[in-house]
């Protein structure tokens, strides 16, 4: 009898310590606000349609970093040794950023670029949203190192920010990372109103010429002078930069296509499941919802609209500088703030809305691809100034 | 064309000398940074002795050798010492710091002097390897037992006697470091100057880059064109740019983008000559798959 009542308590014992490790023993509010915006996520990403393939990994991850346990039993994703911590190896040491760079390389066509190379000069001049919202950052109490960090949102290219944020502000990147998908995402709502406000009803109508036809030879000659030429000048850059141009290099000098198929296909599908799931894990509630995180989302919408500004602005200024035939229209200086391809989308269907034939798509990819190369750049500045 | 090509070519040699001559400059970078004249229970050697020490440190952003190079205690003999060359030792990284022993054991060797340091020889030059020309020297105040005499911070014109010793090492260790971004903050608290530089240097990354292929492009469209009428043996017509609406490339695009997608080598399809007999099984039969039973539509025919 003895037995049975020690055995019992021992029972009861067990269980009680079982249900205090369940996730509904330690549920907060917190970790309810963060599975509810990973649910949200995953609803703009499968309903709407939103960068699914980026939103879905990511507001999933959020859901299993938001899962909650009782430390102690490397389950979480900063407990070190943990299943979850080695796969976010690949994000505090900025490993996969530059592998993505490199399938992103091998599916981008420079040939826009090439056949009118000053497009080159509006993907520099849409960096104006990173040191905007650099400023910005600062003027709230950020230190320079976090600044930076959050600055590179307005580069709306998800690996950059990854990669910068990793080195510059870990303890932002969840947050970081978050803002930037988000508005990338909704790029299609941000951009429109800040094109319309800059731009005339003449100025959205002009019809550009059409690119010439671009050789097999400036296609190859493109990602080896551009990396050579843009890791001379900022060498910080290196990673990002020259896994772009290798990339590309791999697509066109047409004697790899397996190399640049895996590097399109398996292996940026790879990572971006990787990256996506892990940078989603990594926004837990405790180190995720602070007032900071709620001045990054601030900042990041602030720097997108900024980085339109200076797209448009700039075609504008380019303009009073060319000839009429040879004019620019300013609607596709929005797609210098990368965000490939949804702001050269964007170009074309506002184009559309003033004149049903007049297709800026093709346009808009020049600024487009030279918007990734300007904020691989420019992070590769800010890294240098502040590391 | 030619010319153009010509330009940038002179252009980047001279970016490469311009940016090469200030490397060459970098033995100019060397600097006595600490001294040690009595020695008792501080820095060791690699036998286990305690002597005075010289503490050279590179200032610049590439290696030096030193090899060659003269130190001495007594300027009317500027080649006192010689530092033997082919001693990787003698290679003193970006940066980075080499400790000299003046004890006046050569034996022990690269880093140990022919002479010593006392209270009435307090005087160090570094000499170049021409033997005249003197990179740095220092006369040390009278110290104390395991006192120095340091340049703070590293490589500065400011000396101190300290007893805070940093062989090898930064003489800012006992400083707290202030980190590239607090540097930022003390001298453009608005992040004005960072954005302006930021910027430009973007700017001049594209720029250039924009430049290069603009030449690029020309060139080739004119080899293009030279090809052309070669091919043509001179019956060239003079090309005009037609307009093409947008509508033909939209059009084109979206026919090659079907073209890409709906291509297939295998058929989903098997024609066969062979009999196709499908065996019943609950298990595969579709109906008992179906949550509701279709409903069997009645047509009623109007009666005659």
């Amino acid at each position: 009898m003895e037995q049975s009542g020690g055995f019992f308590s021992f029972l009861i014992e067990n269980l009680t310590q079982f249900l205090s490790y369940t996730g509904f023993a330690n549920m907060t509010w917190g970790h309810g606000i963060m599975i509810l915006i990973g649910l949200v996520f995953i609803y703009l990403a499968i309903k709407k349609e939103y960068e699914p393939l980026l939103l879905v990994p990511i507001g999933f991850g959020i859901i299993v970093g938001n899962i909650p346990f009782t430390p102690g039993f490397q389950t979480g994703i900063y407990e070190s040794g943990s299943v979850l911590n080695y796969l976010y190896f690949g994000v505090i040491q900025g490993v996969y950023p530059p592998l993505i760079f490199l399938g992103i390389g091998a599916m981008t066509d420079f040939s826009a670029l090439i056949s009118n190379p000053k497009l080159l000069l509006i993907g520099a001049a849409a960096q104006l949203g990173i040191f905007g919202a650099y400023i910005a950052a600062l003027f709230f109490g950020f230190t320079p190192e976090e600044a930076g960090a959050i600055g590179i949102i307005g580069g709306a290219d998800g690996p950059t920010a990854i990669f910068l944020s990793s080195r510059l502000a870990p303890e932002l990147m969840g947050a970081i990372a978050i803002s930037a998908y988000s508005y990338m995402a909704l790029v299609p709502v941000i951009q429109p109103p800040v094109m319309r406000l800059l731009t005339t009803k003449k100025e959205r109508v002009i019809r550009m010429k059409p690119p010439r036809q671009v050789t097999k030879l400036e296609k190859i000659l493109f990602p080896i002078v551009g990396m050579l030429l843009t890791t001379f000048i900022v060498p910080s850059g290196l990673p990002l930069l020259g896994m772009l141009f290798f990339g590309n290099l791999l697509k066109e000098s047409t004697v790899t296509k397996r190399l640049a198929d895996t590097a399109k296909g398996p292996l940026i599908d790879i990572v971006t499941i990787l990256i996506g799931l892990t940078v989603g894990a990594s926004t837990q509630a405790t180190t995720f919802l602070t007032p900071k995180s709620i001045f990054i989302f601030i900042l990041g919408a602030i720097s997108f609209v900024i980085a339109t500004f200076g797209g448009v602005m700039f075609v504008k200024f380019l303009n009073l500088f060319l000839k009429e035939g040879n004019k620019l229209n300013p609607l596709i200086g929005n797609a210098g703030v990368s965000a490939v391809p949804d702001s050269a989308r964007v170009s074309q269907v506002v184009g559309l809305e003033y004149d049903k034939t007049n297709h800026l798509l093709m346009h808009a990819m020049g600024p487009n691809v030279a918007g990734v190369i300007g904020s691989a750049v420019a992070a590769g500045i800010l890294l240098s100034f502040l590391s | 064309m030619m010319r153009k090509l010509k330009y940038y070519v002179v252009l980047a040699v001279g970016v490469f000398i311009s940016v090469n001559s200030l490397n060459a400059q970098s033995i100019n970078d060397l600097r006595i940074n600490e001294v040690m004249l009595f020695n008792t229970n501080n820095y060791t050697d690699n036998f286990g002795q305690r002597g005075a020490w010289i503490e050279i440190m590179n200032m610049g952003y590439n290696s030096v050798n030193l090899a060659n190079c003269y130190l001495t205690n007594d300027l009317n003999e500027p080649k006192k010492y010689k530092i033997p060359s082919g001693d990787p030792i003698s290679i003193i990284p970006l940066r980075q710091f080499i400790v000299f022993f003046a004890d006046n054991k050569t034996e022990h060797g690269t880093l140990h002097l022919n002479f010593t340091l006392d209270s009435t020889h307090r005087f160090i030059a570094l000499v170049s390897s021409n033997g005249s020309t003197i990179i740095d020297s220092v006369t040390v105040p009278v110290l104390a037992a395991n006192q120095v005499y340091n340049r703070m911070p590293d490589g500065s014109s400011n000396w101190e006697v300290s007893s805070f010793t940093t062989p090898k090492a930064t003489n800012e260790g006992r400083v707290e470091k202030t980190s590239a971004g607090e540097k930022f903050l003390k001298y453009d608290p608005i992040g004005a100057v960072m954005a302006i530089i930021a910027m430009m240097v973007v700017f001049t990354a594209l720029i250039v880059l924009y430049r290069i292929f603009r030449t690029i492009g020309k060139a080739n469209q004119k080899a293009v064109q030279r090809k052309t009428a070669k091919s043509n043996e001179g019956k060239i017509e003079p090309q005009v740019e037609e307009e093409v609406a947008g509508e033909v490339f939209a059009a084109i695009s979206a026919a090659l983008y079907m073209y890409e997608t709906e291509k297939h080598d295998q058929e989903s399809a098997i024609i066969t000559i062979q009999r196709v007999s499908k065996i019943y099984s609950p298990w595969s039969s579709k109906i008992y798959g179906l949550r509701q039973l279709p409903n069997r539509s009645i047509v009623h025919q109007p009666k005659k």
